[in-house]
């Protein structure tokens, strides 16, 4: 390769950027209905790599604390992949799953797993060397499980299901609260923010609902209900410095809304975008990826409002993504 | 593949195939009591013992006949029951000629389905053997408060500051890449796909400069992709790899069939674009802007039988094909065309014309011959003979078979050296045309040489070989040689004085052996 000015210099790390393990790099992962796992070269656009995700779409995609792995999950299967390595297989299956699992997620220092699954559970797996499956929670709830989030202070599970019931559920003491924002709309995710203050969740009417979890003990206060999307919404998360929540929607829009005022801050479109399924803040919160239904991830600039950067390479629509960014 | 048509024998293969394939030994258990090709092979000895006993106790005149054959009789009555001789227990039977016999040279069928399933199988459980099988076990007792303060402890949460994020400090460090204008294309990449059938290409970048030619690019993409869409990839993986070059739009580009080496075969036109490209058995391609083909006759077109149309050369030697090859000069060609016409009134009454004789102008003349090849087969050819250019166009009956057609060659008639007949047979006549590929100046055109030096001491030759009837080839030899002494060009004169220089050497050499 020839290697002229600065442009190539980026280009070189684009080899290094697959050892994404050492924990120096930026990862971006999306997966979708193609049935493979795509690792990015943000920056560049370049899928560096392809893990095979057989038989079973992706729900949710989560990279755990050290960098090292992803974690995927679909029907009948929760799988971690090794991100530092080359192998495209999985390198644990997690099995004796009955239908699909909806939400991935890890505790702050890997510990454990948590996942929540149409089986009507959520459950906590241990992952420490040693001492296997000592410490496995099970929660069960009466309804298929869509959305399942990690409290910041890492002692409970917030639950949501198809019925529109949010459960709270303190995993010491497995004692649970309740919330029904509406009445027979299906809830599709929750999200908290990282300074463990907000709480919103979305539903398939397209609206979405705002605690505040301030008091202590930390019990939900209604904020705010906004009409975030006129269908069906899909995902929704907050930045990084808690100022925004991203809501994602099948109207083929991502919307962006200040926590402060609760109002529109930036409509993320594309033509062709399609449902858009999952979207990720970068740390200093100024970029935003979305993952839509037109096989394509996209980055956006959410100071100027432009789209900066296009993901190509999926066959099949986008429904999950995630991206790791590093502190500098 | 083989044909086996004894009920027996593949019963017992299917019985061992299931057992030998079955892990788990469930079939041999399922199976054990109830051997059909014993049970068959028991009861072929059971008849063949009454057919015997039957000729033996047989109250019959022919009975010294009988007893004669007997051993014979044993060994030839085949009941429907029989085993073929491989089988176990048999090895008593002599081989019978009313069944296939299989010896080993026979038997070379390929790896049977099973020993395919078992290879897949394997390599399955390998895989299987790296990934990290985890089942959900549910807690055995309740967790003590000690296990539970280890592992779900309350953290307190600390307001995240506020951090610099490295993906947006390598966004500014690089502001945009080339690469983008083909990102649509780079869906087809056919490295990273599960089931999906792929093809790969070797890649030659004709269209840059000729040091970034040296090594093809290896493309693979999903079969289903059309040619531009693999002419798109192409575009987007290069200026990956090399985000210093800059290229075109993709609908600027074509691909064209190329040789190993790279050389593209120029002949042929670019690939139809919206072709999916494993409809081609080309591996080897050229990118390279899309030339004008005004007249898109395809040679793949004419039939053996009445090529009328060729609308390749013209007296001004203006190919349809590439113009840049054929920059001889006007000047010298009108002179030439003077000197055929008077040459060609002398001959006309003399000759008539050859059935193979296609067009009546007298400098451009088409004659159906055949090329003789080293190895391969003869493959008949449309020799194209005009005052500047020699054309040796394939004819190919079979146009599907379009990728195994024999190479294009169109040779200027200043770098033809020599023409002459080799041999004559019974029935046709060989004859041979020497040219050399350096004094070619569509080749200098093509390497983009400026300076054509034309003196070259190392000249290499090449040679065609032909072969047509008697009249014809002599016409083609004398047609070729008259041009040739016409034109007398360097090409010509360098070989000549080579042949002599050569032709003196051997004669010295005689001299020197006989003193």
């Amino acid at each position: 390769m020839l290697v002229i000015a600065g442009v190539s210099i980026v280009f070189h790390n684009m080899s290094g950027d697959s050892a994404v393990g050492s924990g120096s790099q930026v990862a971006l992962v999306t997966g979708g209905y193609d049935h493979t796992i795509k690792l990015w070269q943000a920056h560049s656009g370049v899928c560096l790599r392809t893990m095979q995700h057989p038989d079973s779409q992706v729900n949710d995609l989560e990279i755990n604390p050290n960098g090292q792995m992803v974690a995927a999950c679909g029907y009948q299967h929760i799988r971690t992949y090794d991100l530092a390595s080359a192998n495209p297989d999985p390198v644990m299956n997690f099995e004796n799953i009955i239908k699909n699992v909806s939400r991935v997620g890890f505790q702050e220092n890997g510990q454990w797993m948590y996942t929540g699954g149409e089986d009507c559970t959520a459950r906590i797996w241990d992952l420490r060397v040693g001492r296997p499956f000592q410490c496995q929670r099970i929660f069960e709830v009466p309804a298929p499980v869509n959305a399942a989030v990690l409290h910041p202070d890492q002692s409970q599970i917030i639950v949501g299901g198809q019925t529109g019931i949010i459960h709270i559920w303190d995993i010491r003491t497995d004692h649970h609260e309740q919330l029904i924002p509406e009445a027979e709309a299906s809830i599709q995710d929750i999200a908290i923010d990282p300074e463990g203050k907000l709480m919103a969740a979305v539903n398939n009417k397209g609206n979405c609902y705002v605690w505040s979890l301030g008091g202590s003990p930390p019990r939900p206060v209604p904020r705010t209900k906004l009409q975030a999307h006129k269908k069906y919404a899909l995902r929704c998360k907050f930045s990084y410095d808690s100022t925004m929540l991203v809501t994602t929607s099948g109207d083929w829009s991502a919307r962006v809304w200040r926590t402060s005022d609760w109002s529109l801050m930036r409509e993320l479109r594309h033509d062709s975008q399609r449902w858009v399924w999952d979207a990720a803040f970068t740390l200093d919160s100024r970029y935003l990826f979305t993952g839509s239904s037109d096989s394509y991830a996209r980055l956006w600039d959410l100071e100027k409002g432009t789209l900066e950067r296009e993901y190509c390479g999926h066959q099949k629509s986008i429904t999950a993504l995630a991206f790791r960014d590093q502190a500098v | 593949m083989a044909t086996y048509d004894n009920k027996a024998w593949l019963l017992k293969n299917v019985r061992d195939a299931f057992i030998a394939t079955d892990d788990t030994g469930l079939c041999e258990i399922v199976m054990a009591g109830e051997d059909f090709s014993k049970i068959y092979q028991n009861k072929a000895m059971e008849e063949k013992k009454r057919d015997r006993d039957k000729v033996l106790y047989q109250p019959s005149t022919s009975r010294g006949k009988g007893s004669e054959t007997e051993d014979e009789d044993e060994k030839e009555v085949v009941t429907q029951f029989d085993p073929y001789p491989d089988m176990e227990d048999s090895d008593e039977d002599e081989p019978c000629p009313s069944y296939p016999r299989f010896t080993d040279e026979m038997v070379h069928r390929q790896r049977s389905n099973t020993a395919q399933w078992l290879d897949k199988k394997e390599l399955a459980l390998k895989k299987a053997a790296k990934i990290k099988v985890i089942k959900w076990e549910d807690p055995p007792a309740p967790l003590t408060a000690e296990q539970m303060s280890e592992v779900f402890t309350k953290v307190n949460i600390v307001k995240p500051e506020k951090k610099k994020s490295l993906l947006a400090e390598m966004l500014e460090k690089c502001p945009d890449l080339p690469h983008r204008q083909y990102l649509e294309y780079a869906k087809f990449d056919g490295t990273a796909q599960l089931g999906l059938p792929t093809k790969s290409f070797k890649i030659f970048m004709t269209m840059l400069p000729e040091k970034h030619q040296n090594y093809p690019l290896i493309v693979c993409v999903i079969a289903s992709a059309k040619i531009k869409d693999l002419i798109g990839f192409t575009c987007y993986k290069y200026s990956i790899e090399h985000p210093d070059i800059t290229l075109g739009s993709v609908h600027d580009y074509g691909l064209y069939i190329a040789e190993d080496d790279g050389e593209v075969d120029w002949a042929f036109p670019c690939l139809d674009n919206n072709e999916p490209c494993s409809k081609f058995g080309f591996t080897c391609l050229g990118l390279d802007l899309k030339r004008k083909e005004s007249n898109s006759c395809p040679i793949a077109d004419f039939e053996m039988n009445s090529f009328t149309c060729f609308p390749k050369a013209s007296v001004s030697g203006q190919s349809n094909v590439n113009t840049s090859r054929q920059k001889t000069g006007d000047s010298d060609t009108s002179e030439i065309i003077r000197a055929m016409n008077t040459l060609n009134e002398g001959n006309r009454s003399k000759l008539g014309f050859q059935s193979g004789v296609v067009t009546d102008a007298s400098q451009d003349k088409l004659y159906r011959v055949q090329l003789l090849h080293k190895v391969r087969a003869n493959t008949p050819v449309q020799l194209g003979i005009t005052l500047d250019t020699i054309e040796v166009v394939p004819l190919v009956t079979n146009k599907h078979a379009f990728w195994a057609r024999p190479k294009y060659f169109l040779h200027s008639m200043n770098s033809v050296a020599w023409c002459q007949i080799l041999e004559a047979k019974s029935s046709k006549t060989t004859f041979r045309i020497v040219y050399s590929p350096s004094h070619d100046i569509s080749y200098h055109d093509r390497n983009n040489s400026v300076n054509v030096n034309l003196y070259h001491p190392n000249t290499i030759y090449k040679k065609h070989d032909f072969e047509c009837e008697h009249d014809t080839a002599r016409k083609i030899v004398d047609k070729v040689n008259t041009i040739l002494d016409l034109r007398n060009s360097p090409c010509r004169r360098e070989y000549k004085s080579v042949k002599e220089k050569k032709l003196q050497t051997r004669t010295s050499f005689n001299a020197k052996h006989m003193s």
